[in-house]
């Protein structure tokens, strides 16, 4: 029982892991509450869907290409629509909102409310202590920790990554430092997009498509990265964890309850954040002017 | 006979002085008067009712306005204080048979006592971090209403709420006549001291507290007005519909609810109403007219997000903001607005740009 | 194009009707509103069922009242009900007011129905559901009889009912299972998804299963209607050691709980109700891991009436999609038509009258209301069908043999090799 809950709380956690770092970087970098965050993901899903089935392309080839042609779309987005606005903080909260109402309605225009599928990667599961676990959890468990290592070595090994630091931490400084901030914010957009892609490549087998897919992980998400502390790297993986670990306790220990999995985990963000205002690995910074 | 003449005369001065030297004060005349006069020129049950539930949702949107606009306490979850108002509403009405004019304001009193519960925790944090928190309370309620159906309902919700009125139009003149007085009282709130303070809190915290504000005690006050006004909405809803149910406290109304304030024009009250009247008929209309091409598909909410995002583009402040800024300038030396009209300033007779 | 074909079905119509009997009546088409959300699978049902019908009963003259042929039109009314509730709303009411229909048919989540009934009894205009099974509707019409008497639910079989078919079938995979497999007691894991109208259901099942059947019941799980990860579930039901799992799902839950339960081989044989697994998209969707589900339904490809093959082919063949319960709005139709027919007029408290008397053979069964004005289920009337997906094929497993009823067609149900494997002594 103990090793369900670990391994279920493992796939979970490192699946929102990926979303909430992709946001949390942008949140950092660029300052904006992109709601539509989990509805790339989702756009990515939909088009490994129209690659994997209806064009019948092998899944790989598929996901590599919406992978890329959805990053192209955040990039484009991004050009037309939020960076014109980028100083007026609550158009481009409800810009992202209606970036997110926008894809979910072309996804329903386009395929309507049906719950589609892609098939697995890899068929099968493995017996693990006892529990199983199908080869395409650990196929995500597996690709989800080598991205977050990826992205950490990325952040703190290159010039590129510590510039995206530097401008999260100083958003004027950095640019006094001679950075070209515009770039390093749609260097830093494109990244986000690509994770949120890449964790819709991970899961697409896993969940069902539909255009309401994105609502659920954009709350955990949220959840996640306040928890985590905003723009801590670190904060939103423990978080992820911590949610996903909670979720799993829920619906092995109150069976009755499962569906409130969803009210625990929020419960547990806002437990921590009367303890702790700025998250677990937030900076408690001075009151900001 | 000459008192009735001494008052029409002033009537007329005050109108003369007050209201047609700008546009702006004869749009809102303009639209008050339309309002009313709508249902002499239509009984239309559809027209109606899509009318009565912008006029409910144009009280929801100023109350977040109140809250997230001026205070700066930008709220995620405003579905929160709408729903849980909706809800005590129901269950006084079902269960107590308390009229409306006894269950509205009390369902109102449970959205301020929904602003303190929400409120007192909210304090400790600031700006991203309690937008993102705000968003978690109507998720949480929400698994709350599914645990305890025998209360709630669960997905079903309350229904059967005994009638407003009794008639479409009394219901119509009912609640925008409310929707018209609140919408007066959220104005002049924001005006008052407490609304020059709020706006202060938005500005620069420290500097309030430095100035002797208690910003704690104010930040939530403005928790609890919202919470009231916006309780008033869900109250009104509730009964309207004859039904309060889980929807009311769905993520997508919270959603909704900022987007028709921040595209109408935050800061303002009269802006977010501005903003439901245009986008929730606009909706209506929009299925008026792709009913006649039956072969595009449902695009309704496709439309309705590319105008907000199109529209942004131009007017980022909002609609409101934009075109007062059109009609009207505001004189460099006394700050008095003028009509665009105008060469020389109203009061001082400064040269107008 | 088909608008036009309209306009000359009517002219012709009217040119006939001028010429043969003379009479300068104009045949003024009787309007239907159909309720749902047509951007999803169960609008989708609402729509093509009614303009299947509304095409054939205008193809063989339409609606003969009081001498008059006349044709009906159908009005598409998208409720958007998922999604808001206000939409749903405002757009029954718009259907009412504006394009003046006489009679509503559809309606899919109870919350919104209520609402919309509460409109459509306002300006006293029939709605007959298609879609909304909570007993509620209907209680409603016992309590206040002048109010609601317009409301009638044609499919699906109120929860009661659909419980007590639920059972039968459990019963039956039981003992299969216990005849195939030489067991002495079943355990059973409950999963049910957090929804109002699954609540009597389980409790139903938490006393009946011991007490009456005989089965011990090793847990009860309720996930949330739109759950998107059943694995927590399905461990913990496998550690339970359940035979059976009785699931009860309506929402896109029960897809993700058939798509994993295959791809990890619970060994718990998977019965119930599963409304996703009554789509034809399901094998698709769950790339084919759904195989063995059973699940209750009302239409598959089997003889319950002489109507209802010809009607799921034609359906078939003209929507791609094998028809849902909400494609009732076929037999509503119908219903609709003769009710009018016989009441020789478009007034809905004479219609009322007729609908209540109304006992005809639909694509469903032998259709009649009971005093609730809820369809009757019973042997001989609608029963409802067990279908089980076999091999990329839904079939129907149930009724064979039951109080006398079999339908042509049906076909034995299978156990999943991997349950009889894990239980094989």
């Amino acid at each position: 029982m103990l090793l369900d809950i670990v391994i279920d709380g493992l796939i979970k956690g490192s699946v929102y892991a990926l979303l909430a770092i992709g946001f949390s970087l942008v949140l950092g970098v660029a300052r904006i509450i992109n709601i539509a965050h989990t509805a790339l993901y989702m756009t990515a899903a939909y088009l490994i869907y129209i690659g994997a089935k209806p064009l019948g392309l092998s899944p790989l080839v598929a996901m590599l290409a919406a992978v890329g042609l959805t990053v192209l779309l955040g990039l484009v987005v991004y050009r037309l629509f939020i960076q014109p606005i980028q100083e007026h903080e609550a158009a481009v909260l409800i810009a992202t909102i209606a970036v997110a109402m926008m894809l979910q309605e072309v996804f329903l225009m386009a395929f309507g409310g049906h719950y589609l599928g892609v098939p697995p990667l890899v068929d099968g599961f493995a017996v693990i202590f006892g529990v199983k676990v199908t080869f395409q959890h650990l196929l995500a468990l597996g690709l989800a920790l080598l991205m977050l290592l990826a992205v950490r070595v990325f952040l703190m090994k290159t010039r590129l990554g510590l510039a995206i630091r530097a401008t999260a931490q100083d958003r004027e400084v950095a640019n006094l430092m001679g950075m070209n901030v515009t770039r390093v914010a749609m260097t830093t957009v494109a990244i986000s997009v690509g994770l949120a892609a890449v964790t819709g490549a991970i899961v697409v087998p896993l969940v069902t498509v539909e255009p309401t897919m994105w609502m659920h992980p954009l709350i955990m998400m949220l959840a996640i990265v306040v928890l985590g502390g905003l723009g801590s790297i670190e904060g939103s993986f423990v978080g992820a964890f911590l949610l996903g670990f909670a979720e799993s306790l829920v619906v092995f220990l109150v069976p009755m309850g499962a569906f409130l999995k969803d009210s625990v985990a929020l419960s547990i963000m806002i437990l921590v954040l009367l303890i702790r205002p700025e998250g677990l690995f937030g900076v408690s910074f001075e009151e900001e002017r | 006979m000459g008192m009735l003449d001494a008052y029409i005369r002033r009537f007329l001065a005050v109108l003369r002085t007050e209201i047609l030297v700008l546009p702006s004060r004869m749009a809102v005349v303009v639209f008050v008067l339309l309002l009313l006069a709508l249902p002499l020129v239509t009984q239309d049950g559809y027209v109606l009712r899509v009318m009565i539930l912008t006029a409910i949702f144009a009280i929801l949107a100023a109350s977040w306005d109140l809250l997230s606009g001026f205070t700066g306490q930008m709220n995620f979850g405003h579905a929160l204080f709408f729903g849980v108002a909706a809800y005590v509403t129901a269950l006084l009405n079902l269960e107590l048979k308390f009229p409306p004019y006894l269950s509205i304001p009390l369902g109102a009193v449970g959205g301020v006592l929904t602003g303190l519960v929400v409120g007192i925790p909210c304090l400790r944090l600031k700006g991203s971090y309690l937008a993102l928190t705000t968003l978690a309370f109507p998720i949480i309620l929400l698994g709350l209403v599914f645990a305890f159906p025998g209360v709630t309902g669960g997905e079903l919700g309350l229904s059967g709420l005994s009638r407003l009125t009794g008639s479409r139009t009394g219901d119509y003149y009912l609640i925008t006549g409310l929707m018209l007085a609140l919408g007066g009282v959220m104005w002049k709130i924001t005006d008052s001291n407490t609304g020059i303070i709020l706006h202060a809190i938005r500005e620069d915290e420290l500097a309030a507290r430095a100035a002797g504000i208690n910003t704690t005690r104010y930040k939530l006050l403005a928790f609890c007005l919202s919470g009231f006004f916006a309780g008033i909405a869900g109250g009104l809803y509730a009964h309207f519909l004859r039904l309060a149910g889980p929807s009311t406290l769905e993520v997508s109304l919270s959603f909704q609810v900022i987007i028709w304030a921040v595209f109408g024009g935050m800061v303002s009250i009269y802006g977010p109403i501005a903003g439901v009247f245009i986008l929730n008929p606009l909706m209506e209309a929009l299925r008026v007219v792709l009913e006649r091409f039956p072969g595009l598909p449902e695009m309704r909410m496709f439309i309705f997000a590319g105008l907000v995002l199109v529209t942004l583009l131009f007017m980022p402040e909002g609609l409101v903001p934009w075109v007062r800024d059109k009609i009207e300038t505001e004189c460099p030396r006394c700050k008095i607005r003028n009509a665009f009209t105008r060469r020389r300033c109203r009061v001082c007779d400064a040269a107008l740009d | 194009m088909k608008r036009h074909g309209w306009i000359w079905r009517v002219w012709l119509g009217l040119l006939l009707g001028l010429a043969l009997a003379g009479t300068a009546l104009a045949a003024e088409p009787i309007k239907i509103g159909v309720l749902g959300p047509m951007a999803f699978t169960q609008g989708e049902g609402h729509w093509n069922g009614a303009s299947m019908a509304a095409e054939e009963i205008n193809a063989a003259g339409g609606v003969k009242v009081g001498g008059v042929n006349r044709p009906i039109e159908l009005v598409k009314v998208d409720t958007n009900e998922f999604l808001s509730i206000p939409d749903a709303t405002n757009a029954a009411e718009m259907a009412i007011s504006r394009h003046k229909v006489d009679f509503l048919v559809g309606g899919f989540r109870t919350e919104a129905v209520l609402v919309m009934q509460d409109i459509a009894m306002d300006a006293k205009k029939v709605f007959i559901g298609c879609g909304a099974a909570h007993p509620e509707l209907c209680t409603r019409v016992t309590k206040d009889y002048d109010r609601y008497k317009y409301w009638f639910r044609l499919t699906p079989i109120n929860s009661t009912y659909l419980g007590k078919v639920d059972f039968i079938l459990l019963g039956t995979v039981a003992a299969i299972m216990k005849q195939t497999l030489g067991l002495e007691k079943l355990k059973v894991a409950i999963i049910a998804e957090k929804a109002s109208w699954a609540d009597p259901i389980v409790k139903a099942a938490e006393t009946m299963l011991p007490e009456k059947m005989g089965m011990e019941v090793v847990g009860t799980w309720r996930p949330s209607p739109v759950a998107k990860d059943c694995t927590a579930e399905l461990s913990a039901i496998q550690r339970a050691g359940a035979h059976i799992v009785f699931t009860t799902f309506s929402s896109s839950v029960g897809l993700t709980f058939a798509k994993q339960w295959g791809e990890l081989k619970v060994p718990a044989a998977a019965v119930g109700i599963n409304v996703e697994s009554q789509k034809s998209g399901f094998w698709e969707a769950t790339s084919g891991k759904g195989e063995y589900t059973l699940t209750v339904n009302t239409y598959a490809r089997v003889k319950i009436t002489d109507k209802t093959i010809p009607f799921y082919d034609k359906y078939l063949k003209l929507y791609k999609e094998a028809p849902n319960y909400t494609s009732g709005t076929y037999d509503a139709l119908y219903i609709l038509k003769e009710a009018v027919e016989k009441a020789g007029t478009t007034d809905s408290d004479k219609v009322v009258a007729q609908i209540e008397k109304h006992d005809g053979i639909g694509t469903a069964g032998r259709e009649v209301f009971d005093k609730s004005h809820d369809i009757t289920w019973a042997p001989g009337y609608v029963t409802s069908i067990g279908s089980q997906w076999q091999d990329g094929q839904m079939v129907c497993v149930w009724p064979i043999n039951w109080e006398g009823v079999t339908y042509e067609g049906a076909v034995p149900y299978k156990l999943p090799p991997w349950v009889v494997e894990h239980w094989k002594k």
